[in-house]
């Protein structure tokens, strides 16, 4: 008993102590406040609304759809007939098993539709976050360090006008004059249908139907961090360790981008959490436009269906990622600057 | 804080742009009735024409005139925009200024509150609760302010906190100000310019986000959107009809988004004047 007592007493407060370490230095609190929003907003709505509580959560088509039995079993399943209270402990715990609820229009579990939809959006998004910080990065720094001439003027207006696009327009733009009117790129989807492809010929089709979307998306949303790179890159122009560089001898490159370039990244890194959630939000969008098969397309389908738990598990699948991403940048945030990192230990 | 904000506007070419593309909107949106020849949704000639003289964009599907659907767009889009930044604006006011003033405890959870808030990608709550409530044009007004006054929010209270202690605001109160006048004569007039550039910023993303749902499909089939237009022309691709459909909403859209940018920029250029050069005349 002794041992498991000083077990306890060691490994208790050093939990809570790393925990709390943590939420301290970030921000772990607000991501948990703001996952609790999200539960609630989806255990709420469609309670709030007004009709049997079956009605309410899966929608008139679904009851048209279904058939008694199942929505006997889904009933039990969530306790839709419980106190709300009661309902609340169900959702948790379906949630924890991965339950989502059930989808009259795929005719499968939520989860099911999503697991196979997720991998098309992340790698679109992914894509297009990757090229869109690069592009947007470099094209800053010259940008900065070229201040008034005419490439920082052209690029400025350039941004302006791009970022201005929704990026559904553009795509679908893109689509009608690159896809159908010169016949380069396929018009949807994300691999080419019936065909039985392995190895590198897949993943050349892939990438064939990924090109146009992707095009779309970096260039509706390299402007975010373009403005932002450059405008830390004009902070730090006028610094003294630029002067310091310069006057050691090294050449333009080397200060501009080992330099200066370098530390104005840091900035960028910590605004890059709300320019990554606009860019997700786009990809959705530049998705139905090209009838990609990923989260984006899913929500298109509910939203016409009127899907109802399918919406709500594809919004709460693209939030949380959303807000994973967000903190895993502020935490690479706190590993890169230096002072975050030494004042923390 | 004494800056002449008109003229910040007119002497930077950003804010020129910004202000003409914005009166041309304004005056379409006013004058919509008048400019435009035919009602927006009376269907009654031939589905799909060309441009002509009679049609200057063609028709649509159902035989809608296009070119007065654009103009009658400029009308819900701007009039969102300016109710929703409006509404969400006084939010933040309400919400981050009393924080800001009353402090203690209350401002700790409010705070809290408004950086969780932040970390949520309001576009994606937005097509939820949508979806669900499927809005009428003034319930989305409602649903836009709710969603977006955080931002605002948390400028407003670390503004109002920082005017609290200065050094005019102990003067006034000293000579016995109570905190209504204050309010009124010191701290709201000081406010004033952050809660425009806040009202620009709102605006502009809800003609975005108002455009973006109207694309997906939520939305009052009765207001005229150009999101919606764009929906509906992307449904005829294989048609030429896109030229005179898909463009003009679009880049009408790209207008007004790109006209409250450019005025957002030298608002926030003057505010932060650290951040871009400086303004030319404090």
């Amino acid at each position: 008993m002794r041992g498991t007592d000083s077990l306890e007493q060691t490994l208790i407060p050093g939990v809570t102590k790393l925990v709390l370490g943590w939420a301290a230095r970030g921000r772990l609190w607000d991501y948990l406040i703001a996952f609790a929003i999200i539960l609630g907003l989806n255990f709420f709505l469609p309670r709030c609304m007004p009709g049997d509580p079956f009605l309410a959560i899966y929608g008139e088509e679904a009851v048209l759809h279904l058939s008694p039995q199942v929505q006997a079993e889904l009933m039990a399943q969530y306790g839709l007939n419980e106190p709300w209270l009661t309902q609340l402990w169900y959702y948790l715990r379906n949630l924890c098993h991965g339950q989502l609820g059930y989808s009259y229009y795929y005719t499968t579990p939520v989860s099911h539709v999503l697991l196979g939809a997720l991998p098309w959006t992340l790698l679109l998004a992914g894509g297009s976050l990757l090229l869109s910080f690069l592009i947007g990065t470099v094209l800053g720094i010259e940008s900065a360090w070229r201040r008034g001439q005419t490439l920082d003027r052209g690029l400025l207006t350039g941004v302006m006008l791009t970022g201005s696009l929704p990026d559904y327009f553009l795509g679908a733009v893109l689509l009608l004059l690159v896809a159908g009117g010169l016949g380069l790129f396929p018009l949807s989807g994300a691999v080419t249908a019936y065909t039985n492809w392995h190895g590198p010929r897949l993943w050349a089709d892939v990438l064939h139907h990924l090109v146009l979307p992707l095009v779309a998306v970096t260039v509706a949303h390299v402007g975010g961090f373009y403005l932002m790179s450059r405008n830390a890159m004009l902070r730090n122009l006028h610094r003294p360790f630029i002067l310091t560089a310069r006057s050691k001898g090294l050449t333009e490159t080397a200060v501009r981008y080992r330099h200066a370039g370098r530390n104005a990244l840091l900035p960028v890194v910590t605004e890059a959490g709300v320019a990554a959630a606009r860019l997700m939000t786009g990809v959705l969008f530049v998705e139905t436009v090209f009838a990609y098969p990923g989260v984006g397309s899913v929500i298109y389908q509910a939203l016409q269906a009127r899907d109802y738990p399918l919406l709500q598990g594809a919004f709460l699948v693209v939030t949380v990622t959303v807000l994973i991403l967000n903190y895993a940048l502020e935490v690479l945030y706190g590993r890169l600057d230096a002072r975050v990192r030494d004042h923390a230990h | 804080m004494h800056i002449n904000y008109w003229q910040e506007l007119t002497h930077h070419r950003e804010g020129q742009i910004g202000l003409v593309l914005l009166g041309i909107l304004a005056g379409i949106a006013l004058l919509a009735p008048i400019l435009a020849p035919w009602d927006p949704l009376y269907e009654r000639d031939m589905a799909f024409l060309a441009p002509s003289l009679r049609h200057l964009l063609g028709t649509n599907d159902v035989g809608q005139d296009i070119f007065s659907r654009l103009l009658y767009g400029a009308r819900s889009s701007l009039c969102l925009a300016v109710l929703a930044g409006a509404g969400a604006t006084a939010l933040s006011l309400l919400i981050g200024g009393t924080a800001g003033l009353i402090g203690g405890l209350y401002d700790r959870v409010v705070l809290r509150c408004i950086d969780a808030l932040l970390c949520i990608p309001m576009l994606l709550v937005l097509i939820l609760v949508a979806g669900y409530l499927t809005p009428s044009f003034f319930s989305l007004v409602l649903i836009l302010t709710c969603l977006m006054w955080p931002g605002g929010a948390r400028v407003v209270r670390a503004e109002t906190l920082s005017l609290r202690s200065e050094l005019h605001i102990t003067a006034a109160r000293s000579f016995g100000a109570r905190w209504p006048y204050l309010l009124r004569r010191h701290i709201l007039p000081d406010l004033a310019p952050i809660l425009l550039a806040n009202f620009v910023a709102v605006a502009r993303r809800a003609v975005f986000m108002e455009a973006g749902l109207a694309f997906l499909g939520i939305g009052d089939p009765m207001v005229v959107s150009w999101g919606m237009m764009i929906r509906q022309a992307l449904r005829f691709t294989y048609l030429d009809a896109w030229v005179w459909w898909l463009l003009p909403p679009g880049l009408a859209l790209a207008c007004t988004v790109a006209a409250f940018a450019y005025l957002g920029n030298i608002l926030t250029g003057v505010l932060h004047p650290r951040h871009e050069g400086g303004h030319t005349h404090a």
